[in-house]
């Protein structure tokens, strides 16, 4: 349970005990509690005490995990429990180890560990479809290999009341090679309409940055960006919501999100009660995650390392504020970490100086260069321009330490839409027609391919199809693969579709210097 | 995302011009593609449109006038006096995106090392108490880099309590070319209205949206949909609710019949004006 050791996916090396050592060496107290990977999976039921701090073996390194109200017990704990008829948890797929998102890698090696018969795997939404043989690796090869989980949504749309509405274009299948869109049962022409589309879990921690409205982007404490309507409603608080917890915006609250996904996701019979409820939304609006250790670089925080790294930073952090000036740099200063002379000690101490040197040159490169963002839709055309020059950070990465867009609103950035979609002969492929009257997708106008219409699920507006918010930038080594489909399953997949996407041009060293950067975050 | 407010007016300027300038004063009214001009490696880009031999500068428009490639601009306004930006006549006036898509519209110009523009950023936006806050911080972040995650954008100071005696107020929120949507220095506007509506306890606020004509400085006229007036007034009465105003104060009404534009300011006429009564 508390061993030490890691395997470094970016290099060959291999640390166990010598980590420790090294930490000591270098004068740093090793307060977290660390799980290896082989542990670090929790199931529903299971009768822990989740630490006030924890670390969990990653890709890169490890994510700490920390509880801001101190441990928490797990036995009977709504987050842990299995409450519905599937056996699963939130927790299942909302994992420590994973930054409490969840990864493909952790899915695939939960499959090997239970022969596929983990609760993870449910037919409801764990396989591609739930008409097909479960048994079968084939049936969940989207969860295994990209991640993804089936988010069945009611066609048409409905409001918030139940009520349907009236959408603005017409859908249809082209080709779905799940079968679920199509199915007399589970597609869109079954008793109950619905489309099923394909979608990671984000990760539950760090949401004070979520819930809170933004501050410093007068008047999106109270309107779209995009069209200045007003905002909806928090129906438990009566104030605006942000819409930032969900890729489309469809659920406002962790209680909300919660009700949801209990019965979609956990297949409860009844509702969630009012004290499972406040419970799950207590420890939910608690938790921070964020890579806290490198395999090369080793230790991400404490003295000598950028202030942003670390879930400490999230926690003591202020939510909700642009970063996108030359202070705060999004994630703060990475200066210490510049252009150190590598000393004449070890080579791993060589190694991790000019690493930590790459994730700053990266760092900056997040910042300060500048490129085209062009033809994106409910962005560019909210008022910024077609095109508008900005960089990763300054454009639409721009929350101060979180690193997604603060106004709140959505955008069709490429990742569902062709042409820009990466290719995803995996996915559903949709063909949307937009009523005559209704305003067009700014730059696809009214015949729009997508894998998945997204905002245009939840609004039925010919403008969201495929429009998706932004999401928090942290812990990401713990929970490949990236973007809301799985299009990116390593940080060079996904820088590398930035760089295609609005075509900029970077170097070689330079996509090395994000990834390193990413990577630390 | 682009912070902070745009000015409510286009101010350009002009240098390269095809033709011979037409003096201050005179009207433009006409539908151009934009074309966008890269005005170095750290600067934002910006765009012009040419009519009749003349490039007009579009810099500075509200939110919802920044011209798109892949969109036609309607632009209005005055040539203004003044120093060219962009490479192009300064207007005074409204620009507006259409909504259909026009992939003819599609130019760049590269960065010519003669029309340069100006980095914006935290230092020289907001208000003179959030300017000085992000300066003290950047002094402090010099000598300890790990202040650099405290924000540097302070929120604003709320604005004061309007105070008796409490008079008629009207606003007028002026809108794009068949489209709802105002301009968020305008809805910073609303918002303040609200307050007033508060405190004042208005006795009524009475909502009226327009639709309008806009004649080309070709002679042809081009008209807002027949919806486009009553959209504004209930999107105007939609926000007023939102923002807590009783619903029984307010009365929406809309003019259907599109005022008919004569070339010179036809943008004023595509409008919602809210008039409260304390």
């Amino acid at each position: 349970m508390m061993q030490l050791g890691f395997e470094s996916k970016r290099g060959a090396m291999v640390f166990a005990a010598v980590t420790l050592m090294c930490v000591c060496v270098a004068g740093m107290v090793l307060s977290a509690d660390t799980y290896d990977a082989a542990d670090a999976w929790w199931k529903p039921g299971d009768q822990r005490l989740m630490p006030a701090s924890a670390e969990y073996q990653d890709a890169l390194g490890r994510v700490r995990v920390v509880n801001a109200n101190g441990p928490v017990a797990t036995k009977g704990h709504a987050f842990f429990t299995a409450l519905g008829s599937n056996g699963r948890a939130c927790v299942t797929c909302h994992q420590p180890s994973n930054g409490m998102g969840l990864s493909a890698e952790t899915i695939r090696r939960r499959w090997d560990q239970t022969g596929g018969t983990d609760p993870l795997f449910a037919a409801v939404d764990g396989s591609n479809c739930p008409n097909l043989q479960q048994a079968d690796r084939k049936s969940h090869s989207l969860l295994l290999d990209r991640g993804l989980f089936r988010v069945f949504l009611p066609w048409p749309p409905r409001a918030a009341d139940g009520s349907a509405l009236q959408p603005e274009f017409t859908i249809e299948v082209v080709r779905d090679p799940t079968g679920c869109n199509t199915d007399p049962a589970y597609g869109l022409n079954s008793k109950t309409p619905s489309i099923s589309v394909y979608r990671r879990p984000r990760p539950v921690a760090n949401l004070k940055y979520l819930l809170e409205l933004p501050h410093g982007v007068p008047p999106s404490e109270f309107l779209f960006y995009n069209d200045k309507s007003l905002l909806p409603r928090n129906p438990e608080t009566g104030g605006f919501a942000s819409l930032q917890l969900m890729s489309d915006g469809r659920d406002l609250t962790p209680k909300i999100q919660a009700r949801d996904a209990a019965k979609n996701h956990l297949q409860t019979i009844a509702a969630l009660s009012d004290k499972q409820l406040a419970q799950i939304e207590s420890f939910e609006t608690q938790v921070y995650a964020a890579q806290a250790f490198d395999n090369v670089a080793g230790d991400l925080t404490g003295a000598g390392s950028p202030p942003g790294l670390g879930p400490e930073a999230l926690e003591k952090g202020a939510p909700a504020r642009l970063g996108n000036n030359p202070i705060n740099r999004i994630f703060g200063s990475f200066a210490m970490w510049q252009s150190l002379q590598p000393p004449a000690a070890g080579a791993d101490q060589t190694r991790a100086l000019m690493f930590r040197d790459s994730a700053a040159r990266g760092a900056d490169i997040f910042y300060l260069r500048r490129f085209l963002i062009n033809d994106v839709g409910k962005y560019n055309d909210k008022g910024l321009g077609n095109p508008f020059k900005r960089s990763c950070g300054s454009g639409c990465h721009n929350t101060l330490l979180m690193g997604m867009d603060l106004a709140p609103g959505y955008m069709d950035l490429g990742l569902n839409n062709l042409p820009w979609a990466n290719a995803r002969p995996d996915l559903p492929l949709f063909k949307v027609v937009c009523n005559s009257s209704a305003a067009p997708q700014s730059y696809l106008g009214r015949v729009i391919y997508t894998h998945d219409p997204a905002r245009g699920l939840i609004t039925g507006k010919c403008a969201d199809v495929g429009a998706s918010m932004t999401q928090q930038s942290r812990s990401l080594a713990a929970r490949a693969p990236y973007f809301m489909n799985g299009s990116a399953a390593n940080l060079r997949e996904l820088v590398d579709f930035y760089d295609r996407r609005f075509n900029i041009g970077y170097s070689e060293a330079e996509k090395v210097d994000l990834v390193n950067f990413l990577g630390v975050l | 995302m682009k912070r902070g407010h745009l000015s409510a007016a286009l101010f350009f300027t002009a240098a390269a011009v095809l033709a011979a300038d037409p003096p201050a004063g005179t009207p433009v009214s006409f539908l151009a593609c934009p074309v966008a001009r890269d005005t170095g490696p750290d600067t934002d880009l910006c765009f012009f449109a040419e009519y009749e031999g003349n490039r007009y500068a579009l810099v500075n428009p509200p939110d919802w006038g920044v011209p798109q490639l892949k969109h036609r601009v309607l632009v209005e306004g005055r040539v203004k006096e003044g120093p060219g930006l962009c490479g192009a006549i300064p207007i005074e006036g409204r620009a507006s995106v259409i909504a259909e898509i026009d992939e003819n519209c599609n130019l760049i110009l590269p960065f010519d090392d003669v029309i340069k523009g100006a980095a914006g950023g935290v230092f020289n936006s907001g208000t003179p108490q959030q300017r000085a806050f992000a300066q003290d911080l950047a002094r402090r972040v010099a000598l300890d880099p790990n202040l650099s995650v405290e924000p540097a954008i302070a929120d604003p100071a709320p604005a004061p309590l309007p105070t008796p005696p409490f008079e008629q107020r009207t606003l007028v929120i002026i809108y794009p070319f068949d489209s709802d949507r105002g301009s968020g220095p305008d809805m910073v506007k609303l918002k303040d209205l609200v307050t007033f509506i508060k405190v004042a306890n208005a006795r009524s606020v009475r909502v009226v949206g327009f639709r309008a004509t806009s004649r080309l400085s070709s002679g042809s006229d081009i008209t807002e949909g027949q919806q486009i007036a009553e959209n504004r007034a209930t999107k105007i009465a939609s926000i007023l609710g939102g923002l807590g105003v009783n619903a029984k104060l307010v009365h929406v009404n809309w003019q259907a019949r599109a005022i008919d534009g004569n070339g010179d300011g036809d943008w004023r006429n595509r409008k919602v004006e809210i008039t409260v009564e304390p």
